[in-house]
């Protein structure tokens, strides 16, 4: 294969994957957050909550507590690589190397009292957290609530498996509602805050905002060249991470989508139209030390064009609903997580995905740390494979533990997965 | 007989509906000698190689169950349903969500409701009633079985039961009908009641840690000169701990009996688990404590830290160990039981 054929790789050049040039807004949200979450954990009238992804954020808004998210913080010692050197401290400590990565980098960062660039975090008031998406989020935080002698609160979110109807999921809905008004009564007992309902339904609002200017950004990556890489929407999806109740995140995506709106207007894209040649689907949580992956595959001119996991972040609200059918929605939501939905249904979101954005590959991370996700995977690929015709690269890697990184083997299955492309597009 | 095999982890399918449905209620434990290939099909190999296990023993046996019920205990349980509901052959598979809260009112409703869900699926299925009084019989039933383990295991400490004698009798009382199970407990009680005193030599400890579903595992203990007299297992005393409350609805006394057993570390709030095992030190007058946690097993493995720092600060011994799931007699992890008791691990 020569460089000019499709699938051959550029050595000699690196393709530049171009952000968009509103994202250096983050490099003042996000310092201007940790600051914040530094003060908020020194102040002893502040009442602060650790949370993890799959829990609902906009209630710490509600009740005007400031979140603080120890997966965020793994992220960012895995950006700033120093995540192994802090895993491999937890293991010290007597933490498996089975167990998660961003556990343990957290393990580490707090026993070690790393700095907040370095992914620390603060003590909080309490911790609070779900298993919509792994049991590990409840495990992780009944540990550390120990650690620090604060309460916890479990969110214990039923799953939705393949089949289930919709008297089912009612009943679901109930036992989710009914946890809603317990959390509401122990957050009022831990931290003397009242809820009260016009700030939930104006934090919601401000939410909901968020997310639809998040959709109408993965709307425009449906467009050839997208104007939107991985690259981008990897950091910016950290407003509706942590801050999906405020203004914040709302002006930082209105300037993106004016980004957005320019490149499409100049027929501009992330790569140039002739350098994009794939267009790929990455599940999963990226390897956070590895960002370089993604423009490794950008040299090949594939570019990340979806991800479920920075999708899923953004779920749309109902809006306009009594305060009673508002929670049995957000309940519906947190058992409906597109990171954890059952097979039948990821396979439909899929496929719908792939041709809706007009996919030619897909990367299934299949991550040693989560282990949940990876369950189904080998049927979502073989389902995808016989539907849709085109390759899957099931990639064993993990999210936050280099020593899972293994340069040669990658770059060798990274130009296997590309030549299937490439075969798969002369068809 | 007809027969609804159960894919859990700890103890969380509630059987008693099962029998009172008619049903011989059957765990299925996997088939350490058989190789996982069959699941590996469908399961990465980084996941539990139990439940992988579990989903092979599936794959070749359906045929001759009635029906399965996957039980919510850990991650692989519910992302592994949609896998078992898609290749294993069988008629029936329910899902049952088991709460990962404890204790509260809002995860007992729940968990009776699910119960009623089950129960209506399986009286469609199978065209049966499962009355109030069929689950009462069913639940006395299923307190004699636990009776009769209780006996057997308090002979642990004071007559010589190797290790896998005590697992095999809490396999049959997951595994056989129930009526069955009390015959064979009744004459193992009078076996074990006659045999020779606990032996010199061995020493007593408490057992805990991940599920064990072969009893190889307990050879190696054996092996290693060592005799878990206590334990907080789910094919041990998780099972048998306490029996279930006669109330006036049986579904509550169902509820309640869930909430009470010996805690799995799949379950929030997670401390009564090592207040257990501290009362079975005291209990017992033992001194020790042995973890033991299969590969990948990721909720235990997560509590062992903190256990083993309560364990010590109490002033016992306690040592952890990772075993591979394999029939193998483990020789390091012999080695490494032996040096811990060689250097006073455990009361004789």
């Amino acid at each position: 294969m020569t460089e000019s054929e499709p699938g051959a790789a550029k050595t000699s050049t690196v393709t530049r994957v171009d952000r968009l040039p509103s994202t250096k807004m983050l490099n003042k949200i996000i310092p201007n957050y940790l600051l914040k979450s530094k003060l908020m954990s020194m102040l002893p009238w502040k009442k602060t909550a650790w949370v993890t992804a799959g829990f609902p954020v906009e209630v710490c808004y509600m009740f005007d507590i400031f979140p603080m998210h120890p997966e965020n913080a793994a992220c960012v010692s895995g950006t700033q690589k120093v995540s192994q050197e802090l895993i491999e401290y937890a293991e010290s400590l007597g933490f498996s190397r089975d167990l998660c990565s961003y556990f343990k980098t957290n393990i580490g960062a707090v026993e070690k009292k790393v700095g907040l660039t370095k992914g620390g975090i603060g003590k909080p008031t309490f911790c609070a957290s779900t298993n919509t998406i792994c049991d590990t989020h409840v495990k992780w935080f009944q540990i550390q609530a120990r650690k620090f002698g604060v309460p916890y609160f479990c969110f214990d979110i039923p799953s939705a498996v393949s089949g289930t109807d919709d008297p089912r999921m009612d009943e679901y809905i109930d036992y989710v509602v009914a946890q809603y008004k317990d959390f509401v009564d122990f957050v009022g007992n831990v931290t003397g805050k009242k809820f009260s309902e016009q700030k939930f339904f104006s934090v919601l609002q401000k939410s909901d905002r968020l997310c639809e200017l998040w959709h109408e950004i993965y709307e425009y990556r449906k467009l050839i060249p997208t104007p939107v890489a991985f690259q981008d929407t990897l950091a910016a999806i950290f407003p509706m991470v942590i801050l999906p109740g405020l203004d914040t995140g709302i002006k930082f995506y209105e300037a993106l989508l004016k980004d957005i709106k320019d490149r499409v207007a100049h027929g501009v894209g992330a790569l140039t139209k002739d350098q994009e040649k794939y267009r790929v689907l990455f599940e999963g949580i990226p390897m956070w030390y590895k960002i370089k992956f993604f423009h490794e595959l950008a040299n090949y001119g594939a570019i990340i064009t979806y991800e479920p996991y920075t999708y899923s972040f953004g779920p749309r609200k109902q809006l306009g609903l009594s305060y009673e059918k508002t929670l049995r929605e957000l309940a519906r939501m947190m058992i409906n997580v597109p990171y954890s939905y059952s097979l039948e249904k990821r396979i439909v979101y899929f496929e719908k995905i792939i041709d809706e954005y007009k996919l030619d590959g897909i990367i299934l991370h299949s991550n040693l740390s989560c282990r949940p996700s990876c369950t189904g995977m080998i049927d979502l690929k073989n389902a995808i494979q016989n539907d849709k015709g085109i390759p899957v690269w099931l990639m064993d890697c993990d999210m936050d533990d280099p020593r899972a990184y293994a340069e040669e083997p990658m770059k060798n299955r990274m130009e296997s997965f590309v030549e299937l492309m490439a075969q798969n597009k002369k068809k | 007989m007809k027969v609804l095999a159960y894919f859990d982890s700890s103890h969380d399918f509630p059987e008693e509906i099962a029998m009172a449905a008619g049903f011989v209620p059957v765990k299925i434990l996997g088939d350490v000698k058989v190789d996982n290939a069959p699941a590996d099909q469908y399961l990465q190999n980084f996941l539990c190689p139990a439940a992988r296990s579990m989903l092979t023993d599936a794959l070749a046996h359906s045929g001759n169950w009635d029906g399965i019920v996957i039980a919510h205990g850990c991650d692989i349980t519910h992302r592994g349903f949609d896998i078992w509901k898609k290749h294993v052959k069988i008629p029936f598979i329910h899902w049952l969500n088991v709460p990962m809260v404890y204790g509260t009112a809002s995860a007992a409703a729940f968990f009776k409701k699910e119960m009623e869900v089950l129960i209506k699926a399986l009286e469609r299925q199978f065209k049966v009633s499962i009355s109030n009084d069929k689950l009462k019989a069913a639940i006395k039933e299923s307190n004699d079985v636990k009776a009769r383990l209780q006996q057997l295991s308090a002979l642990r400490a004071t007559k010589d039961v190797p290790n896998r004698d005590y697992f095999d009798a809490c396999v049959k009382a997951v595994t056989l009908a129930k009526a069955d199970v009390v015959k064979a407990l009744d004459a193992t009680l009078k076996d074990w009641s006659a045999r020779p005193a606990f032996p010199a030599g061995k020493k007593r400890v408490v057992l805990t840690g991940s599920d064990i579903t072969y009893p190889e595992f307990m050879d190696t203990l054996d092996a290693a000169n060592i005799r878990a007299v206590r334990d907080d297992l789910s094919i041990g005393e998780r099972y048998y701990a306490t029996l279930i409350p006669e109330k006036n609805d049986p579904l509550d006394a169902l509820v309640a009996y869930k909430f009470a057993m010996p805690r799995p570390s799949t379950k929030n709030p997670p401390d009564s688990r090592t207040e257990y095992l501290i009362n079975a030190l005291k209990d017992g007058g033992l001194d020790t404590v042995i973890s033991q946690n299969v590969k990948f097993c990721e909720p235990y493995l997560f509590d062992t830290v903190h256990i083993e720092k309560t364990i010590k600060a109490k002033g016992y011994k306690y040592i952890h160990i990772e075993r591979e799931f394999s029939p193998v007699k483990d020789a390091q992890a012999i080695n490494r039981l032996e040096a811990f008791l060689e250097i006073g691990g455990a009361k004789a």
